[in-house]
């Protein structure tokens, strides 16, 4: 009797737990051609998409090992950058991608990242970069790129990890987010 | 009347906070270990240890115990991310120091680091615990052992600092440094398999609890 009421109990406490995992809200960001709509559809439907430029924004539902994330991934051209910042309130986590070829722009994507990251609404909030694009030769590696943002040291409140994906081949992807499954929910 | 109870329901309910950080040499095994304290005290488990690879970043973890919320701050050891550990020591309330006790080739690189967090002022009276992690391989060197190489390394150390003549710590910052190495708390854990993690937090909450009542008392 008392193990079937603690069977019972126990379902019933995943189940209330589920009901919680409903809403995951990632932000997906990154200067436009980082490969972000890349990186959803590999995510949702596994498969590599052709993409065009995204002015306003893909959301779709991923569904991830139990998770689902509803995942918002917001154009990246300098003119609709200062949007980001509506989808902000309510965000579980963050994903910020990086072309890891495009050195030229890093100095670029760095302020806007430290500047998004600054804002009080995602304050503690889990912070998961791509460095995207590894296959392609000359591409930085995440610790060199880790060590550019400069994140170490000044971002003690929340956690946060740099790692290489390369969207086309899917490669890291799943990787990092197990990492960031783990991190929202040790939050 | 509601305040009264909600405020004496507050006190009963207060936990304080505990910032603890762990460091150590690169595959040392600090995230694995934290992901091990998560699974052992969490609901929800931790990553397991094929999931961890390098860390270039942080991770952080918080478990609850009785009165007590103890927050960790696993930071990567690689070494170009070393150099910033110095900023997590203004706040931090123990400090934790993973040793790989199976890799004997970098033993005496991961004392240089040891002797490095020891010698930073921030910290010197923060209680320190040194791990002689990797416990479940034959080939790990045990707790008495890494005490003794850690020794053993410190008097070489000093003997070549002698021979050398340069201008360097004073002899009261030696005998304090000596005092910290005499009380230096080593206890052997296998992160991988988790004997031993469970002691190590014990005297983590212990000591951090003893050490804010001194500060009281001062």
């Amino acid at each position: 009797m008392g193990l079937s009421f603690s069977t019972l109990f126990s379902s019933l406490a995943s189940l209330t737990q589920w009901s919680k995992e409903k809403d995951v809200r990632i932000l997906m960001l990154g200067l436009d051609s980082a490969g972000k709509t890349t990186i959803l559809y590999r995510l949702q439907i596994g498969e590599v998409v052709s993409t065009i430029p995204t002015i306003g924004f893909n959301v779709e539902t991923v569904q991830y090992k139990n998770v689902k994330f509803q995942v918002w991934d917001l154009g990246g051209q300098s003119s609709i950058r200062p949007y980001w910042r509506c989808y902000f309130p309510n965000t579980s986590a963050i994903i910020y991608v990086i072309d890891s070829a495009d050195t030229a722009r890093l100095p670029t994507s760095r302020a806007e990242l430290l500047t998004m990251l600054s804002e009080e609404e995602l304050k503690g909030v889990p912070l998961l970069v791509f460095c995207n694009k590894q296959d392609i030769p000359g591409a930085l590696k995440p610790e060199a790129i880790s060590e550019q943002l400069g994140l170490a040291g000044g971002e003690k409140s929340r956690p946060w990890s740099v790692r290489g994906s390369c969207a086309t081949k899917g490669e890291g992807l799943e990787d990092g987010l197990d990492w960031l499954v783990n991190a929202i929910h040790s939050k | 009347m509601y305040h009264l109870l909600k405020g004496l329901h507050e006190y009963l309910t207060r936990k304080d906070e505990f910032s603890i950080i762990i460091l150590g040499l690169d595959g040392a095994g600090k995230t694995t270990l934290l992901e091990k304290i998560k699974t052992l005290y969490n609901d929800t488990p931790g990553l397991t240890p094929d999931k961890i690879g390098p860390t270039v970043g942080q991770n952080t973890g918080k478990i609850m115990l009785p009165s007590t919320i103890l927050q960790f701050w696993d930071l990567g050891g690689q070494r170009g991310i070393r150099n910033i550990w110095h900023r997590y020591y203004e706040d931090c309330h123990a400090v934790v120091y993973v040793i790989d006790a199976e890799d004997r080739e970098r033993l005496s690189e991961g004392w240089e680091v040891f002797e490095s967090v020891l010698s930073s002022p921030q910290i010197l009276g923060v209680p320190l615990l040194l791990l002689a992690n990797k416990q479940d391989s034959p080939l790990s060197l045990s707790v008495e052992e890494i005490r003794h190489d850690y020794e053993d390394w410190h008097q070489r150390k000093l003997e070549s600092a002698r021979r050398s003549v340069r201008q360097g710590e004073g002899e009261n910052e030696i005998i304090a440094k000596k005092e910290r190495i005499a009380s230096l708390e080593v206890m052997g854990i296998s992160a991988l398999e988790g004997t031993g993690v469970r002691a190590a937090v014990d005297w983590l909450f212990i000591r951090v609890q003893n050490s804010r009542r001194q500060e009281r008392h001062s």
